[in-house]
């Protein structure tokens, strides 16, 4: 028992902040990650999300290509076809690392997700708000900038917040082009030594507990915080439409 | 063009498509009744039931599902001593009868695979479905008590029904999710597509043209698979009206 827990206590550092020397990795990496993703996943899915709600059909049909293909094919493949593409050196003058595959795919993936939620939330948008905006004077452009986006992002944060969660336990899938991040951390610590095979299990037992630690910590956070919003969002709301 | 898609890749790739879709088939039908199970539990059970079934989902949901997948793959056999391990999950009849019919050389992984993603997607199916029993309207509860059906009665032959197809848009989503999920299986040497696309790649060095095909059968298989359960939801709410009880 006491091997286990000195071989748990040797790894643990690793795990958490990535092996000496190529810090930050492991659960830091992960969270640098899903952070990455979701920072510029939302900024990509609020053009597409926006596109996906446009008057323009043309505008209209190129989103909806966007969000099918991004969103019906598995995070690995994405993942392996950017790196292929990116990563090889096969375009001129374009060459990336693992992680900067590994960016651009999730961005990718998320901002697919998220724009199908911020169309959502556009739609949701009730008329009686936009017409009196328009009826102000303000242009469509100001409408979109000033009452609709803000109120799609804010009615929709809760699936929002979802969404970032489970890009951050999607992020495991990177261990296929080798980003150091916590999964690959585990599969390298443990290595191919078949001494190590009476660590598996506590190992991959702490990778879930970390995992689980701060996809769980965060919903929680998330239903807090969406409390909080409710009430003052809606203040907001009944102010914008007076 | 098609120089790399010799007969010899394409039929990896189509045994590798069969496994893709058994998988799938396999999980839709046991994420779906763990899924069920689980999410009736806590919704109409006791105390304790309704706390242990919550403790499952938020555990279940909340690990990734490849950390599963690969759990019940590797690591846990490795928890038993070498030789009782290799009699447990590799090498006895029931392993030798799953080889043969399944073709798979080793089909223990398979089914690692397969409980990982069941226990994963029947998590968050089990959660929707929550949300699903939301919508079964209180006064259809009560007609039926009032009817004179008992509480297992209005349990499967009311709420459930109803919660399943309230919540059939957003379980439909998540069955796609586990579709593409199956791809995680190659992580455990399930020769699964995106595994044979991996091993074509190895040998015939086209990693942009393969995976492009790949993702065009993945596709596919979303489309397919969002129509069978339009079907489905179609079927689900025959002889009624679409409008929400009030």
């Amino acid at each position: 028992m006491s091997r286990q827990a000195d071989f748990l206590a040797e790894i643990l550092p690793d795990l958490l902040f990535g092996f000496p020397g190529q810090r930050p990795g492991g659960l830091v990496l992960s969270v640098v990650l899903a952070v990455v993703g979701v920072g510029g996943g939302l900024a990509v899915g609020v053009a597409v999300g926006s596109a996906l709600d446009a008057r323009a059909r043309a505008l209209r049909l190129a989103a909806e290509a966007y969000v099918t293909v991004f969103r019906g094919i598995p995070l690995v493949l994405l993942l392996l076809f950017v790196h292929a593409v990116i990563g090889s050196g096969r375009l001129p003058g374009l060459h990336t690392t693992a992680l900067g595959s590994a960016f651009v795919a999730l961005i990718l993936y998320s901002s697919s997700y998220q724009a199908d939620i911020i169309r959502t939330g556009l739609r949701s948008v009730p008329a009686g708000i936009v017409d009196w905006a328009r009826l102000m004077g303000s242009t469509r452009w100001q409408v979109y900038r000033a009452v609709k986006l803000p109120y799609s992002l804010r009615v929709m944060q809760p699936a929002l917040t979802g969404q970032g969660i489970t890009l951050f336990k999607d992020s495991s899938v990177v261990v296929i082009i080798g980003v150091a991040e916590l999964t690959t951390s585990a599969r390298i610590a443990l290595g191919g030594d078949v001494g190590n095979a009476p660590f598996w299990v506590a190992t991959y037992l702490t990778v879930g507990l970390l995992y689980f630690a701060v996809a769980f910590g965060l919903s929680r956070l998330g239903l807090a915080g969406e409390r909080r919003w409710r009430v003052r969002g809606r203040i907001d709301m009944v102010a914008v439409a007076e | 063009m098609s120089g790399w898609l010799t007969p010899e890749v394409a039929g990896q790739l189509a045994d590798g498509l069969v496994v893709t879709v058994a998988l799938t088939v396999l999980t839709t039908i046991s994420s779906l009744a763990l899924g069920i199970g689980v999410g009736a539990a806590r919704v109409s059970g006791g105390r304790m039931t309704r706390r242990a079934a919550g403790a499952f989902v938020e555990v279940f949901r909340n690990v990734p599902a490849l950390i599963q997948i690969i759990f019940w793959a590797f690591a846990f056999p490795s928890a038993f001593p070498t030789g009782i391990r290799a009699t447990l999950f590799f090498d006895n009849p029931v392993v030798a009868a799953a080889e043969s019919v399944t073709g798979l050389s080793l089909p223990y992984y398979a089914f690692a695979a397969c409980l990982g993603l069941t226990l994963n997607t029947g998590a968050h199916l089990a959660e929707l479905f929550r949300a699903g029993a939301g919508t079964v309207a209180r006064s259809q509860v009560d007609a039926a008590r009032l009817l004179g059906a008992g509480p297992r009665e209005v349990q499967w032959s009311i709420v459930v029904p109803g919660a399943v197809r309230g919540a059939f848009p957003a379980i439909t989503t998540r069955l796609i999710h586990n579709m593409k999920n199956t791809a995680l299986a190659s992580f455990v040497a399930v020769p699964e597509l995106f595994q044979t696309v991996q091993a074509s790649i190895t040998q015939t060095f086209r990693a942009v043209e393969l995976l492009a095909l790949a993702a065009a059968v993945y596709l596919g298989l979303a489309a397919a698979m969002g129509l069978a359960l339009q079907r489905a939801d179609v079927w689900l709410h025959r002889g009624r009206d679409r409008v929400a009880p009030s």
